[in-house]
């Protein structure tokens, strides 16, 4: 009796740790490359041009010595859940490149478990190719619709209720 | 008459009732252009050493060179090897020079006037180095980030804004050292090309 107990106990305790193990898999089944891959401003535009005809694109370049980012990031990540289907983030890095782990680590603690970017190259093509009416203060966010029209950009740190507002209006452009 | 003149006052009232109502959003002033003069040259700014100075006062004969920068951002330390040297060079060809701090909203964390002078002392700054209380003139300016570069002409024209150079990480390995080309020819009386480059930066902190 005391042994089928045990045995029961036991069942229990692997079944617990291999349903643990595959949700943990599951949040971390992306690998450091493709969670932060290296990218110039006309890779970006291909990325982006890619989502056409499947999904309205928020596109939000960040880093994280940069307060206002690292305060909005959040709701863009809770965005990005909220709106799975009809809407993809496109995250780009602008850290300087001694600080490309920490900016990896970030993106970690932040459960982003989809590609995103990191800026290479010249500062001035790579501002030129994600939009003309940037003028490479960060944080920058552009919203484009399925269709990829732009819908807003901005420079300067957001609330929540902004990004929803420009979201829900690229997706119902 | 009477009442043709009612709807129209009815209209108008209708108008400015419903663009009330309309989102706003967060419009910044558009950038000085090329060309443009200098705003608010008169007004009064504080430097680090307790001087109260204007941009009329700071201006050399050949004209005026204005940073906005700050003590909290990574880009001004990456830039910031190349603010006494650029200064020096300006300044020998006649060209004031004065860095403005505008975080308006981050005073009480890093960019207050103490901190500023610890800045200053600390990086050996050979320049004026003043406050920029409300950030009006930031705002008068169309700056948008720190740094962010405006050269005026003896007339006190803009003739070239945007990046220092090209690579803030190294000045070993700059490409385009475009605010001493600018400079340079300016004094020469040479045409400046490019007038307006970009570079990133972090954002101007505006009073909330």
């Amino acid at each position: 009796m005391m042994k089928s107990k045990q045995i029961v106990l036991f069942l229990c305790f692997a079944v617990l740790t291999a349903f643990g193990s595959v949700s943990e898999s599951a949040a971390q089944h992306i690998s450091d490359e493709e969670l932060l891959k290296d990218t110039t401003g006309e890779e970006l535009q291909e990325v982006i041009r890619s989502y056409q005809g499947e999904k309205a694109v928020l596109v939000n370049v960040w880093a994280t010595w940069c307060a206002p980012c690292i305060e909005e990031f959040p709701y863009i990540v809770d965005l990005k859940q909220e709106y799975e289907d009809e809407l993809h983030v496109v995250f780009v890095s602008a850290d300087f490149p001694s600080q490309r782990d920490k900016a990896l680590e970030y993106l970690k603690e932040q459960n982003v478990d989809w590609a995103t970017f990191f800026k290479t190259g010249k500062d001035q093509p790579f501002i030129e190719a994600l939009s003309d009416d940037w003028s490479g203060a960060l944080p920058f966010t552009k919203v484009l619709n399925k269709e990829g029209k732009v819908i807003a950009s901005w420079e300067q740190g957001a609330e929540y209720e902004k990004f929803e507002r420009y979201i829900k209006k690229a997706i119902n452009n | 008459m009477k009442l043709h003149r009612l709807v129209y006052v009815l209209l108008i009232l209708l108008a400015v009732g419903f663009l009330a109502f309309l989102p706003i959003e967060d419009k910044l002033a558009d950038r000085l252009e090329i060309g443009a003069k200098a705003p608010l040259t008169d007004v009064e700014v504080t430097d680090v050493s307790g001087e109260v100075l204007t941009l009329e006062e700071v201006a050399g004969e050949n004209g005026l060179l204005v940073n906005f920068s700050c003590n909290t951002c990574p880009w001004v330390e990456a830039w910031e090897d190349r603010y006494n040297p650029i200064t020096k060079m300006a300044e020998e060809n006649g060209i004031g020079v004065i860095m403005l701090n505008p975080n308006a909203a981050i005073r009480n964390d890093g960019e207050s006037m103490d901190d500023m002078q610890a800045r200053a002392k600390s990086s050996n700054y050979d320049f004026y180095y003043a406050l920029d209380e409300q950030a009006k003139l930031a705002e008068a300016f169309g700056a948008t980030r720190t740094p962010d570069i405006f050269l005026f002409n003896s007339n006190m024209e803009l003739v070239y804004t945007g990046a220092i150079d090209d690579n803030a990480k190294s000045a070993e390995e700059v490409d385009q050292p475009y605010l001493k080309n600018a400079i340079q020819n300016l004094v020469a009386g040479k045409e400046i090309h490019p007038k307006t480059t970009k570079a990133l930066g972090c954002t101007i902190k505006w009073p909330k």
